[in-house]
């Protein structure tokens, strides 16, 4: 029988589990702590005043302009919304597939996936000309005919998509935190603390009837959510897809975002926890090397993904006789923009392909360095399908550059700023790993225990 | 109106000679009855105050304070209403259409007129409770007809504009005669000084062309009166009358009949563009080429590339130097086919041949020789514009009087008795000026509306001259660069704020009346020689006898010009009819040939052609010669062939880029002569190797905010009034300048964009070149049971002279965001016209299209909105709803054409007082972060239904003209109803082989159809593999 390795290390017993993972909680945070989030906090207020000025002084601040009407704020979009598909993808998909290494990426990975969909929700909402008349895109009944939404355009498919998938998988994390937060509860000597998780745990005592009712809403939560891992990209590529603007009217979009948005959201997963890893050393026992290895595998894969969707692209621009199609991609290969075609090309296609080696795949150092590279590949991917498409379309009286700004830069660099304070805040605040989930699987891969136990 | 500018209007009541506030009341005052006088007394005709008073018989007392408050409350009422309404009470008449009186909400159109020195249109001006707020050409006027150029529709926003003198001023200067100081003055302490000034002797006038026979009158009455001087000179002056003096003795700028020529030759003349009447020329070009069985062709001999260069059938670049070779050459390619003397062969002998030597195709220089040959008497061979004005100038222009004499033009499509004889500005007239300044003769300078300070070169002497006149006084609107050195600024009114007469050509008399009561304490010119004349008791009785320019005006009318055009009507229908047609007078149509008196033989060149490079300076179409630098609509109007907005450069074409190492925007530094300019760098395809063209009427210091720091006075390259043919050389500096263009890229990439035809293309088949698509539908469309819009756009007569584009930013209320934002594609323009440059790249010929919303049945833009702000109309019109607009942008990016234009910022907000007044009160102004595009006009189809339906008749085709429609001089635009089958644009669509719709196979389904353009050049397009790229 083929050998297991253990998904946790270091002999833990069942109580060094729930030591382990609650004391980032419960100590002072460390310096390094600190540093980064007031970092990250100066850049979420830098943000903060970024987006109070475009709105008071108007979109026109960003490059966005004519030919290319959208521009940094859609792509940060589309970059945050697909950095959040991994986390639903570990923690659904992988669960309903009995994938056990799962259990101890998949509440920060989920963690991650909703902070990245607020990230991204806020694109939407301040990239309009009016920002105060958003709700304007939401069908509730009113007193103008009643007026409705334009239920055609699948700008209002996302705003219905982005919006299910931010609820959804908010509750599935929420519940999923339910009997760790009962932990820390329990744990907790001081009375507000213990007022606080005791309200946060919803009065959860861990009898077996609850936890017959939680793995049941658990599984119909992973049931529910795992058909928006699919749908939530698919639908933001109809935002591009649907139109008929050569270069994004494109049957493939569905398919090749989801499997992009896996792609980054995994690099994501990977950069978080070599820095997790590092913050806190007794993670390490629980994230191990061999979770990371596996996540570099699916990175791998859905690098080669999205590199045949490339491919594809252009074989069906040429395939299909349209020349404004074919012009649109000779000019994203050798174009005014053929840098950043060429810089998306090598991050997501070429520098995966390093993981076909055990050792690389195996090295923190480089999968965080790959990582880096992936997610600067995939918010190029979205800048190549936005802009390159838009800025020489039909007309050539019409051809234009973006106009990259200040304040391009300001919101792009910002929207990391709040990402990263409310994720360190949450490290901080709750159980980065799933106790509940963790101590089961143990004994996986353990000699002196029976085999099958967890199967 | 403020409070205090009701006390400026009754301190000039209670003067005693009351001219220039009264100027716009009426009728009891041209009677001067004691009731009159009395009123003059108080402010307020109307005031009950008076009325109290004579019962009380005491003139301070007698208001209760309860009376007070009322009627305070009431004056506060009155004055804010007079301030919304500024109508002139004088009589001007209405164009035909019009109710009795003002209606609020109802708009009047008044017949005007414009001239800008060279151009004279008929207008009518559009006027909304008492405010101009869109000037169009007047369709039955004899000259322009619908065409209003962009100057003409632009300088609506000139009386708007806020850096407009407000009051008469006096400068100040230090010893050596610069501008200390400037002061306001009152109009009597300007006056009482400038009549003492002008006691003493020694007046001259200087002025531009003068077309106004009443302007010309109180000019000449001033003249008897003060023993003056009247010297004529414009910057863009060129040698034409002169020329035509000496070839037939008559100083008169010739009416051109492009319509009846089958072949123009255009050696450098500008017509299309900045050259002579171009309105009217746009019309008649369009005409001559209207039935493509029958087009004239157009040969263009272009030394920059020239609107009229980009509108030839064939076009040859040449240097300036070589104009003169070409028409001697095309003599000599036809001598022995006309009979000349001998003397004339003997002398173009020398030119046989000289194609070579141009570098141009000899097969091609003769066979324009034989063109002009087998079109004899049909056929027009024009020079002009300061393009011409090289050192033989005059030689050029006498060869080319030459030219259509034997080619019995004259008198046929060249017609001297429909020409202007008032366009009789020189060089010379300036420098015999200039001399007399020097010699101590001028104790008092007049200028009116000229500006040598800016656009006469140094080497004249102009500005030395000036500190020996004791007394300089300018009549002008702004404080400009010649009026900060005038002593006294006579403030004038703005054209719209004036009375006057125009004729623009010989027995064709046009009439300008004021749409508005003068904004401020300004006078006009004439009332000021009116005032000084009668002040100094001086002159012929009527400069003396009229209180206002209105009644001079009225007068001269009524005692002189009516008995030339009258035909015996009685005076009062006579000038009713006049004010409301426009004009009067008729048009000559043909002449008889004229006695050539010129000597060809002795004509010689003494103009070099052996610099490395000459400089070429040109007028742009927007700009001219800056005058109007200021108005941000002109600034902001694309080179009607560069496309490059906000700036003037130097072209050179791209083999000289190329061997200097020139990119686009690097700056050049050009030296002519001891003079030097840094300009960047314009890579212009076609023009000639050994060319650099700069645009004049830019680099303006004192014309306003606006045109501050906006490109380099070229004028200062210019040397004793020669713009053309000297030598220039140039170096980079190394610095960089980014020019501005709204056109993205300059070639069609192979796609059925703009389709063009040759003449042998289109005998063949009159679809030629047009690649229909098979395109179907799985639903079955919009049902359109009422109206349908739509709209023709005809290429082949489109000349790109871009008036559609200001008339649409004049109806439309779009805004101007200024070279910074241009450049980061934020134009706002609703129309604009692309234009493609086609074949080889050294030699390359341009094509035009006008593009606004396509009005698309399938419109892209509707089905992705998510709040359906922009819906489909039951008429087809595909409607935007700027309140419900969010601002996505989607449908921006959805749209083939990209023709929506997205309000990035409050631009309304930034809207200067009180240039808000322009703003058509018809059309919503958008607030910011809504998309905005072409509506069709919207506003015009309501106003035209309503109309019909008041009148309880169907409507008919022709009642709604969209703005660029009614401002376009060609018909090229076209707009109706295409449920009508009898209408023009239903024809189009049905019947037109030559129309298609842009982007086809997109299945947009767009309502605007385009006509092949048509090249008549005699080749045949080659057969491109596999349908259109």
């Amino acid at each position: 029988m083929l050998k297991r390795n253990p998904l946790v290390l270091g002999n833990k017993t069942l109580k060094d589990v729930s030591d382990d993972i609650c004391a980032p909680i419960e100590r002072i945070p460390s310096k390094e702590w600190m540093g980064l989030f007031l970092g990250a906090k100066g850049l979420f207020i830098f943000y903060i005043l970024t987006i109070a000025m475009v709105i008071s002084t108007g979109i026109g601040l960003l490059g966005v302009n004519h030919p290319v009407a959208w521009g940094t704020m859609i792509i940060t979009f589309v970059f945050w919304v697909g950095i959040g598909h991994a986390g639903t993808l570990i923690s659904a998909i992988l669960f309903l597939f009995r994938q056990k290494w799962r259990t101890s990426v998949a509440r920060s990975a989920e963690a991650m996936t909703v902070f990245a969909v607020a990230t991204a929700g806020i694109f939407p909402l301040i990239h309009t000309g009016r920002p105060w008349l958003d709700f304007w895109l939401f069908p509730y009944p009113n007193q103008r005919g009643p007026l409705w939404v334009n239920f055609r355009s699948p700008l209002l498919w996302d705003v219905f998509a982005v919006s299910t998938y931010a609820t959804v998988s908010s509750v599935f994390w929420i519940v999923g935190m339910i009997p760790d937060l009962a932990t820390v509860r329990d744990r907790a000597k001081n009375a507000i603390r213990k007022k606080i998780y005791g309200a946060l745990s919803f009065g959860w005592r861990g009898t077996a009837k609850q936890w017959s009712h939680f793995e049941m809403i658990y599984l119909v939560l992973a049931g529910l959510s795992t058909p928006l891992v699919l749908s939530v990209h698919t639908i933001v590529s109809f935002d591009f897809a649907v139109s008929q603007l050569p270069g994004w009217h494109t049957t493939i979009f569905p398919p090749y975002f989801v499997a992009g948005a896996i792609f980054s959201g995994f690099a994501m997963v990977i950069t978080l926890m070599t820095l997790v890893r590092i913050g806190f050393p007794e993670f390490k026992n629980y994230i191990t090397i061999d979770h990371m290895e596996v996540m570099n595998k699916i990175i791998m894969m859905t690098g080669l993904m999205v590199g045949y969707a490339y491919g594809a692209e252009f074989l069906i621009a040429w395939y299909s006789g349209n020349d404004y199609e074919r012009y649109v991609f000779m000019n994203r290969a050798m174009g005014p923009y053929a840098w950043s075609y060429w810089i998306m090309v090598s991050c997501n296609v070429l520098v995966p392909q390093l993981f076909w080696f055990k050792k690389i795949r195996r090295s923190i150092p480089i999968m965080f360095v790959v990582s880096i590279f992936v997610n600067i590949g995939m918010w190029f991917e979205r800048f190549v399908i936005t802009v390159t498409s838009l800025h020489r379309d039909f007309l050539p009286s019409n051809w234009g550059q973006y106009a990259w700004s200040i304040y391009d830069t300001a919101i792009l660099v910002g929207s990391f700023g709040m990402f990263f304070t409310i994720f360190l805040l949450y490290l901080r605040v709750l159980p980065a790993i799933s106790i509940a989930e963790v101590k089961p699987v143990l004994n996986v891969g353990k000699e002196d225990e029976h085999h099958g136990k967890g199967h | 109106m403020s409070n205090t500018e009701n006390k400026i209007q009754s301190d000039n009541e209670n003067r005693k000679i009351e001219r220039d506030s009264t100027y716009w009341r009426s009728f009891e005052e041209l009677n001067n009855t004691p009731e009159f006088q009395k009123s003059l007394q108080t402010e307020f005709m109307s005031s009950p105050l008076r009325e109290e008073s004579k019962d009380e018989g005491s003139e301070t007392d007698g208001v209760a304070r309860r009376d007070f408050l009322k009627l305070m409350g009431a004056s506060i009422a009155l004055t804010s209403a007079a301030g919304c309404i500024r109508r002139p009470v004088q009589k001007i008449v209405p164009y035909n259409k019009q109710p009795e009186e003002v209606t609020v909400g109802v708009s009047n159109w008044y017949t005007s007129s414009y001239f800008d020195g060279q151009e004279g249109l008929g207008l009518l001006v559009k006027s909304r409770e008492g405010r101009p707020v869109h000037i169009s050409g007047n369709p039955k006027f004899p000259l322009n007809g619908n065409g209003a150029s962009v100057k003409a529709q632009a300088s609506l926003l000139g009386l708007y504009e806020p850096n407009r003198l407000q009051k008469p001023f006096r400068n100040l200067f230090n010893e050596k005669r610069t501008n200390k100081e400037t002061v306001g003055v009152s109009w009597e302490e300007l006056d009482t000084k400038v009549v003492e000034s002008l006691q003493k002797g020694g007046v001259a006038i200087l002025s531009g062309n003068i077309s106004s026979p009443s302007t010309k009158a109180v000019i000449g009455d001033f003249k008897a009166g003060f023993n003056a001087d009247h010297y004529v000179w414009e910057p863009l002056a060129d040698d034409v009358v002169e020329a035509q003096a000496s070839s037939y003795g008559e100083a008169v700028m010739p009416g051109f009949r492009y319509d009846k020529a089958q072949m123009i030759v255009s050696i450098d003349a500008d017509f299309l563009g900045t050259w002579g009447p171009t309105m009217t020329n746009n019309k008649r070009f369009a005409d001559g080429r209207r039935n493509i069985d029958k087009m004239s062709r157009l040969v263009s001999f272009d030394s920059t590339y020239s609107l009229t260069g980009a509108n030839a059938d064939i076009r040859f670049r040449i240097k300036p130097s070589q104009q003169f070779d070409v028409v001697m050459g095309l003599i000599s390619e036809i001598v022995g086919k006309v009979s000349v003397s001998d003397a004339v062969k003997t002398a173009v002998a020398p030119y046989n041949g000289i194609a070579d030597k141009l570098g141009i195709s000899a097969e091609a220089f003769k066979k324009v020789a034989a063109d002009l040959v087998k079109n004899q008497g049909e056929s027009i061979v024009v020079a002009g514009g300061i393009q011409t004005k090289t050192k033989d100038s005059m030689a050029l222009q006498v060869a080319v009087n030459y030219l259509n004499s034997i080619l019995g033009n004259d008198g046929k499509t060249v017609v001297a008795g429909a020409g202007n004889k008032n366009l009789t500005a020189s060089f010379a007239q300036i420098k015999n000026l200039i001399a007399k300044m020097n010699a101590g003769d001028v104790k008092t300078l007049i200028i009116y509306r000229s500006n040598p300070f800016y656009s006469l070169s140094a080497d004249l002497g102009f500005a030395e001259a000036l500190k020996k006149v004791p007394t300089v006084v300018y009549s002008n609107d702004k404080m400009d660069e010649t009026a900060v050195n005038a002593h006294y600024v006579a403030t004038d009114n703005h054209a719209l704020e004036t009375w006057g007469d125009s004729e623009f050509a010989t027995g064709v008399y046009g009439i300008h009346q004021p749409l508005i009561r003068t904004m401020y304490d300004t006078r006009s010119f004439q009332l000021s020689l009116m005032t000084w004349a009668y002040m100094a008791k001086v002159g012929p009785k009527r400069i003396q006898e009229f209180e206002t320019y209105y009644d001079y005006v009225r007068n001269l009318w009524k005692t002189e010009m009516a008995a030339k055009v009258a035909g015996g009507k009685d005076f009062e229908s006579f000038w009713n009819g006049f004010l409301q047609e426009g004009f009067v007078g008729e048009l000559a149509t043909t002449g008889s040939a004229r006695t050539f008196k010129g000597d060809v033989s002795s004509l010689k060149k003494s103009q070099s052609s052996d610099a490395t490079f000459e400089l070429a300076l040109y007028p742009t179409v927007n700009i001219g010669d800056g005058t109007l630098a200021n108005i941000g609509w002109l600034q902001e109007l694309p080179d009607v062939v560069t496309k490059i907005v906000w700036d003037n450069y130097a072209c050179v074409s791209i083999k000289t880029a190329e061997a200097n190492k020139l990119r686009e925007g690097d700056v050049i530094e050009l030296t002519v002569g001891g003079n030097k300019l840094s300009l960047p760098t314009h890579i212009q395809p076609g023009l000639h190797d050994q060319v650099v063209a700069v645009a004049v009427g830019y680099g303006r210091t004192h014309a306003g905010d606006v045109a501050k720091g906006i490109g380099q006075n070229a004028f200062t390259l210019a040397q004793g009034g020669l713009y053309a043919g000297l030598p220039v050389e140039f170096k980079k500096t190394g610095q960089k300048i980014e020019l501005v263009t709204t056109q993205g890229h300059d070639s069609m990439e192979g796609r059925q964009i703009v389709v063009t035809a040759t003449n042998k293309d289109i005998q063949k088949s009159k679809d030629a070149n047009i690649h229909r698509h098979h395109t179907w539908n799985i639903w079955s469309g919009h049902q359109y049971n009422g109206h349908k819009w739509g709209m023709a756009i005809d290429l082949n007569t489109c000349t790109g002279c871009s008036a559609c584009m200001t008339a649409c930013q004049s109806e439309n209320n779009t805004a101007v965001v200024g070279k910074k934002y241009v450049m980061q594609g934020r134009e706002m323009h609703w129309i604009r016209i692309d234009r493609y440059y086609t074949g080889d790249v050294e030699n390359a010929s341009a094509v035009f299209q006008p593009l606004m919303c396509q009005h698309c049945d399938n419109a892209p833009c509707e089905t992705v909105c998510p709040v359906v702000a922009t819906v489909h109309s039951s008429e087809g019109l595909n409607e935007q709803i700027y309140n419900r607009c969010v601002g996505t942008r989607y449908c921006s990016n959805n749209c083939p054409y990209k023709v929506r234009r997205f309000n990035w910022f409050n631009y309304a907000k930034l809207i200067e007082k009180p240039m808000h007044m322009a703003l058509n009160p018809e059309v919503l102004v958008r607030a910011r972060g809504v998309m905005e595009k072409c509506t069709f006009c919207v506003q015009r189809i309501k106003e035209g239904k309503n109309k019909a339906k008041i009148e309880e008749r169907p409507l008919k085709d022709g009642d709604i003209k969209t703005a660029c429609e009614a401002a376009c001089p060609t018909q090229t635009i076209v707009f109706g109803d295409l449920n009508d089958e009898n209408s023009r644009v239903a024809k189009v669509f049905k019947a037109e082989p030559r129309a298609y719709e842009l982007l086809e196979e997109w299945y947009a389904k767009p309502s605007v159809r385009y006509q092949t353009k048509i090249k008549n050049n005699d080749q045949v397009t080659p057969k491109k593999g596999g349908g259109h790229a």
